[in-house]
């Protein structure tokens, strides 16, 4: 099939702009692809879409292509364009302006008028072989109709068919704030289709520790949100690069979306139909969502989810061995107070105490205190004490703090 | 349909083209500037070709159509349920777009559907009407080019009044906090909106007088051992910054991050957060702050 900078399926582009944009150096060889055609085919397109984001270095195992963006500096998502690139007939463009302009006046038509009008006004004015008959016209209609960009009605015994404009909606009056959400939003490639229909917007909003990536898993979050609004379970097809690809299938209830404001990682909290529990999946894992059957009780799983989030440091519900306590004292000197305000904004389900002007104490009853790993780290020259339920969590601590004097040249003895 | 035509480039170019069309404007050069200044970088190969030879019957060789209108789109149900969302979030107030049109369509999600669970707890307070008002009197100055009188209370307490020009306002999901990013006469200065005391509009701005100055920015090399999926976490983790990344064997890569130099302390900490999977390769004072760090911390568990 002839190269097209358009698309049929998101799926496989998905992947390759995640290793181009996370990693970036990878060599052509390297990339998991059916052929070598097929790797060129979607790093051209993804050129194409994105331009100037994208960079090429040159080592020994070959070109290397990769995209690397400062997301404080951009003006919009570069990434959503691949949400622009879904590919289409000479018809599904010829019906959607010939159908759109018919009704532009606010003119109510049944499939049979659409038809002969198409046929007399709009393909008689050129040389093609396209036509119009009322079963492709009527599934026109009925796409245009479940996307909301028309409305039908019983006319006698015929439906028929008008634009659902609304000159209540003022785009101009929401331009800011879509402006901002486009970028802010989890589901943000929204605002952006609605930017893409408005004279160059506002440029006055950045944002910092914006993690772009997760736009490319938008179409996946829209299936889980509207499985979510349905109370219904969902079927999902997981694809982990730990299982070298391999599929797994699982049916939840989804209950929440998580998400790293700090890594851009989004995660779905289900409860498992099979296993009986609360599990989470990173979206960027899962590769179809199929609604299911409606969920018979929610309310109950609801009320299980709010007794169970409160002992949840992250996103991992430990081993099931119940809660692990930790305790760490923070010791800081004069003019170092930003610190205890810290343990403050950051103690999530923990608790802080501050016995005096100098000392605070963090303690937390969580699933799995491992999680408070990086974070207890960020700490690090002013942990005067740290203790745990779960002794292999200070004996990690501390075999990393070791390991990181032993690199930084210090004594590997210090810290026991 | 999140992934559908309609919400395409190539929909949106054609319906610019058509608009030229309908007024009877259009010309070659235009459908091919219009392409090239709004498509894909190829799409200069496939548009026009596309519409010339009538495989996309909508314009005829005289760059005529047989549309009588210029080419609009309703707004999807998808797109009114997501504004309907932005109704829902507490930030909205800080906008306030009409609601009108919406009242009878159902939101794409509710706020309570996300946990952002690794945010900070002390967000900006976006129900104070004086935040508000501060927020909407930036979003003015910006959106007219005023020049602004900001009092605020810095970090150690003391008081300031600037009269600047405000550039940017900034937002960090992280933090949950708006900062606006000014210029003055010789330097930048950044305010986080919740601290502003007062807020006043001043005169236009003159182009001359707008020169905010670039952020400084620095070079940190880290060396990166790859265990406990660690490759994987780094690369996500520090994905938002410009990066280059080098493999220099099965296990090992050198990463190279651009960071501007006022985050210098936040991305030290964020080193330190990954343990001794980060190695410090230069700068040499940056590798000497953490080397203070570890130093500070064996004397106090030692």
């Amino acid at each position: 099939m002839a190269y097209s900078e358009l698309i049929k399926n998101f799926e496989r582009v998905r992947d390759y702009m995640r290793q181009f944009y996370v990693y970036g150096f990878k060599s052509r060889e390297e990339y998991d692809a059916k052929s070598a055609r097929s790797y060129d085919n979607e790093r051209r397109r993804i050129e194409s879409w994105l331009g100037d984001y994208m960079s090429f270095r040159q080592d020994a195992s070959g070109k290397n292509v990769f995209l690397s963006v400062d997301s404080r500096a951009i003006p919009g998502n570069p990434l959503y364009s691949a949400f622009k690139a879904k590919s289409f007939t000479a018809g599904d463009v010829a019906f959607h302006f010939y159908v759109l302009d018919l009704l532009a006046d606010g003119a109510e038509l049944t499939v049979h008028e659409i038809v002969d009008a198409i046929t007399d006004r709009y393909l008689s004015a050129f040389r093609t072989e396209l036509t119009a008959d009322d079963s492709t016209v009527r599934k026109k209609l009925r796409e245009y109709e479940a996307l909301g960009l028309l409305a039908s009605r019983k006319r006698g015994r015929e439906l028929v068919y008008r634009r659902t404009d609304d000159g209540r909606i003022d785009p101009e009056a929401w331009r800011d704030a879509v402006a901002f959400f486009s970028e802010e939003d989890p589901m943000g490639v929204v605002g952006s289709f609605l930017l893409d229909k408005l004279p160059p917007g506002p440029a006055y909003f950045g944002f910092k520790h914006h993690y772009i990536l997760r736009a490319l898993d938008s179409e996946v979050l829209c299936g889980i949100l509207q499985a979510m609004d349905e109370n219904r379970r969902l079927a999902l097809t997981i694809r982990s690069p730990r299982r070298r690809g391999a599929e797994t299938a699982h049916t939840v209830f989804p209950v929440k979306i998580y998400v790293s404001t700090q890594s851009g990682r989004q995660y779905l909290l289900g409860y498992h139909d099979r296993f009986r529990k609360f599990m989470f999946f990173r979206l960027d894992s899962i590769h179809r969502v199929v609604p299911g059957p409606p969920e018979p009780d929610p309310e109950a799983l609801r009320e299980r989810y709010a007794q169970f989030r409160r002992h949840l440091w992250g996103v991992s519900a430990g081993a099931g061995h119940g809660l692990e306590h930790i305790e760490m004292t923070v010791r800081i000197a004069g003019g170092e107070e930003y610190v205890l305000k810290r343990l403050e904004r950051e103690k999530r389900c923990g608790r802080v105490d501050l016995p005096d002007a100098r000392t605070g104490v963090f303690t937390a009853d969580v699933y799995d205190a491992a999680e408070l790993l990086p974070w207890l780290r960020t700490f690090i020259g002013r942990i005067e004490r740290l203790e745990c339920s779960n002794p292999a969590v200070t004996e990690r601590f501390d075999a990393d703090l070791r390991a990181m004097n032993a690199m930084y040249g210090g004594d590997m003895d210090a810290v026991q | 349909m999140l992934f559908s035509e309609v919400y395409g480039s190539y929909y949106n170019v054609i319906a610019a083209i058509l608009t030229q069309a309908v007024a009877d404007e259009l010309t070659d050069g235009r459908i091919n500037n219009i392409v090239r200044e709004a498509a894909f970088g190829e799409s200069v190969l496939t548009i026009p070709a596309a519409l010339r030879s009538e495989a996309w019957p909508l314009l005829t060789p005289q760059n005529a159509t047989p549309l009588a209108h210029a080419p609009t789109m309703p707004l999807t149900l998808l797109q009114k349920r997501w504004l309907k969302t932005l109704l829902l979030d507490p930030r909205i107030r800080l906008f306030d777009p009409p609601d009108a049109g919406l009242g009878d369509v159902e939101p794409l999600y509710a706020p309570d559907d996300f946990c952002y669970f690794d945010r900070c707890l002390d967000g900006d307070p976006y129900e104070d009407p004086q935040y508000i008002a501060h927020f909407k009197t930036i979003l003015t100055a910006l959106r007219e080019k005023r020049r602004l009188r900001v009092r605020f209370v810095g970090r150690l307490g003391t008081r300031h009044s600037w009269a600047c020009i405000p550039y940017k306002l900034e937002y960090s999901s992280k933090d949950d906090k708006f900062r606006v990013l000014t210029s003055l006469p010789r330097s930048t200065m950044t305010v986080n909106v919740a601290r502003i005391k007062s807020c006043e509009l001043l005169d236009f701005r003159t182009e001359e007088s707008y020169r905010p100055l670039p952020p400084v920015r620095d070079t940190l090399v880290l060396e990166l051992t790859d265990e406990r999926n660690a490759l994987e976490r780094v690369m996500l983790h520090f994905s938002h910054l410009e990066k280059q990344t080098v493999r220099l064997d099965e296990r090992h890569y050198r990463l190279t991050l651009r960071y501007d130099r006022e985050d210098e302390t936040e991305l030290l900490i964020r080193v330190l957060s990954f343990g001794p999977v980060l190695r410090v390769v230069s700068p040499d004072s940056f590798a000497e702050k953490v080397k203070e760090r570890l130093d500070k911390q064996k004397n106090l568990r030692a």
